[in-house]
């Protein structure tokens, strides 16, 4: 039996390579992929959203992890399925209509994704009705904004509109995030979560879900 | 219509008009520390504001913020596409369009979008970016000629054929002081492999990826040299274009920055000193951590410190006093909710900057089609008003 140490190591320094032959060679002597994801490569995550705060990693850094993480669980995704095992919570993600950045989107889709979320990723310009019907029709529980510019922002009113309009806004969490974006915008609109930060999304999505 | 769509007027007269030497003798005088007659102001607009602020003045459909306000400064960009050739059309609809540039980039602008998406990239991995070669860097068409070019073509509008350089500069002449401009490596490797690819790069070979920005580096060092060159005799200044920060930090670490980007920066720098041109560098984003550097590199003036990424030129003056100009930081999202105590508030206090010289008037990045025209109108009025030397500010002194 491998030391699993290497699978949290491997996630941590962006080793794809390792990660995803060490969650292979894992798999195969029958460790529970739950225990894989749960117990190595989610706290390994964890640790780079720190290491990211404080400014020891920088984006690079993230992306490799995230990589290097989404790389593994493409093995452990289907066994997971097919087990039954739900993930914490399916995230609707998206940057708002009117707006065409996406990397703080694809960012908080890697950390969620390395924090046990499955991620709905709806891309950018997203309509109010798309993120509508990915509750609906996806069972999302949480639906996630991003917006760039001071001038996209009022589509993350808009949405909040249309999923109180389609009757879907007790089934959800919102969070926003992008850079104009603050608390106070967040308590303006009526969104129950907000963070600065791509690894901060991690902490608002378990505190909005406890 | 778009961000770097000003021409001059038809040039009329040799040489430049008393109130443009003056203008010069302003943004220099702050430039160098010193006090001038009343605080510069200038500032970059969308097309979607200028649209909007000719309606709501009921302005002809040529009117411009810059010959309007009688602006104190102006940019002006050359061809730098690593590749010189008009865009390849995609896609066409009266709606929006996709092209190939001469960075190899396929952009989506939607016209009733403020900005362009970059949907993907001739150069798609890291073997191509390192046998990519470029065009001249000092070819002539860049300065010289017509045609596409994505930086002053594809952005906030979309504008094919833009006119030659250095006949855009000649027009400006006569009206405003006009800075030539150069985008850094950052700015290049966004357009040319997208930002994501450019980070996992960085993050997966640094040493190799650092052999490219070197290389990427000179290529835009040359264009910067044969730009000025070029526009020998006719520039007032120069500004550097490479966004590094995003709201918390640097992209990549400071140690990373300084070993591979800052070197290129400070080449630049010293050449258009050399050249007896001073130096604004834009960079979005919290730069807290890295700039002290531009100090070190003698930049004259840091633009566009952003407000929503903790910038405050008031803080910033306060920790290193003059030893560095400031351009900008007046919060755009104060300016977009049109509330004028709230825009007095923000416009006063950022003008305690400008005491002892050091400072030019802007808005936090650029003038957004969320303010409206009389909110720029007032603004301006209020930057006038009270931004005569010496300089006093009522209820709204800080000391600094």
């Amino acid at each position: 039996m491998q030391d699993l140490k290497l699978l949290h190591e491997a996630v941590l320094t962006g080793d794809a390579k390792s990660a995803k032959a060490i969650t292979e060679k894992a798999l195969a002597e029958g460790v529970e992929p739950l225990k894989l994801v749960q117990d190595y490569m989610m706290p390994a995550m964890s640790e780079v959203g720190r290491r990211f705060e404080c400014n020891e990693y920088f984006v690079p850094e993230l992306l490799l992890a995230a990589r290097a993480m989404k790389g593994a669980l493409e093995l452990i995704r289907p066994l997971l399925t097919a087990s039954g095992a739900k993930p914490t919570a399916r995230v609707a993600l998206g940057t708002v209509k009117g707006d065409l950045h996406d990397i703080g989107k694809n960012l908080v889709a890697a950390m969620l994704e390395g924090g046990g979320y499955e991620v709905i990723d709806l891309g950018v310009n997203v309509t109010p009705e798309q993120f509508v019907a990915a509750v609906k029709e996806k069972g999302a529980n949480i639906v996630a904004m991003s917006a760039l510019l001071t001038t996209t922002m009022p589509a993350m009113k808009t949405t909040m509109e249309a999923l109180q309009s389609a009757g879907v806004r007790h089934q959800v969490k919102v969070l926003i995030g992008g850079a104009p974006i603050t608390q106070k915008y967040a308590d303006d609109i009526g969104a129950d979560g907000f963070s600065e930060s791509a690894a901060g999304a991690v902490a608002i999505a378990k505190k909005v879900m406890a | 219509m778009s961000m770097f769509d000003t021409k001059g007027h038809p040039v009329t007269q040799d040489g430049r008009k008393p109130n443009t030497l003056k203008k010069l003798a302003r943004l220099n005088t702050a430039l160098r520390h010193q006090e001038p007659d009343r605080v510069p102001i200038s500032d970059f607009f969308w097309g979607g504001f200028t649209k909007r602020w000719q309606q709501e003045l009921g302005l002809p459909a040529d009117a411009n913020p810059y010959y309007y306000y009688d602006l104190d400064w102006i940019v002006t960009v050359p061809n730098m596409d690593p590749w010189i050739r008009p865009f390849e059309t995609l896609k066409e609809t009266p709606e929006e369009v996709v092209v190939k540039t001469g960075f190899g980039s396929i952009m989506h602008k939607h016209f009733e979008f403020p900005m362009p998406e970059m949907r993907a990239w001739e150069t798609d991995s890291f073997e191509k970016l390192e046998g990519s070669r470029f065009d001249d860097p000092a070819d002539p068409r860049r300065f010289f000629a017509g045609g596409d070019n994505q930086i002053a073509g594809v952005g906030d509008g979309f504008q094919r054929d833009t006119p030659p350089w250095i006949e855009t500069v000649k027009s400006l002449r006569p009206d405003f002081p006009v800075y030539g401009s150069i985008i850094e490596v950052s700015e290049c490797l966004t357009r040319l492999i997208g930002q994501q690819n450019a980070m996992l790069w960085m993050g997966e070979e640094p040493e190799r990826m650092g052999a490219v920005i070197n290389r990427i580096g000179e290529f835009y060092f040359q264009l910067a040299r044969a730009e000025m060159a070029a526009g020998k005799g006719l520039l007032d200044g120069f500004v550097i274009w490479g966004d590094v920060a995003y709201k918390k930090c640097t992209f990549m670490s400071p140690k990373y920055w300084r070993t591979y980007f800052k070197p290129w920066v400070a080449k630049i720098a010293d050449h258009a000193h050399a050249n007896g041109l001073p130096v604004i560098y834009h960079g979005c984003g919290n730069v807290k951590a890295i700039f002290q550097d531009y100090v070190d590199m003698k930049i004259d003036a840091y633009n566009p410190l952003e407000v929503k990424a903790g910038m405050d030129v008031l803080e910033l003056r306060r920790q290193y006093g003059h030893a560095i100009g400031f351009c900008g930081n007046s919060d755009i999202q104060v300016w977009e909710t049109g509330d004028h105590e709230a825009i007095r508030h923000e416009v006063l206090r950022k003008l305690n900057a400008a005491k002892g010289g050091g400072y030019i008037f802007q808005s936090d990045h650029s003038v957004s089609s969320g303010v409206s025209g009389r909110t720029y109108d007032y603004i301006v009025k209020l930057v006038r008003d009270f931004g005569h030397y010496p300089i006093e500010l009522g209820d709204f002194e800080e000391r600094l």
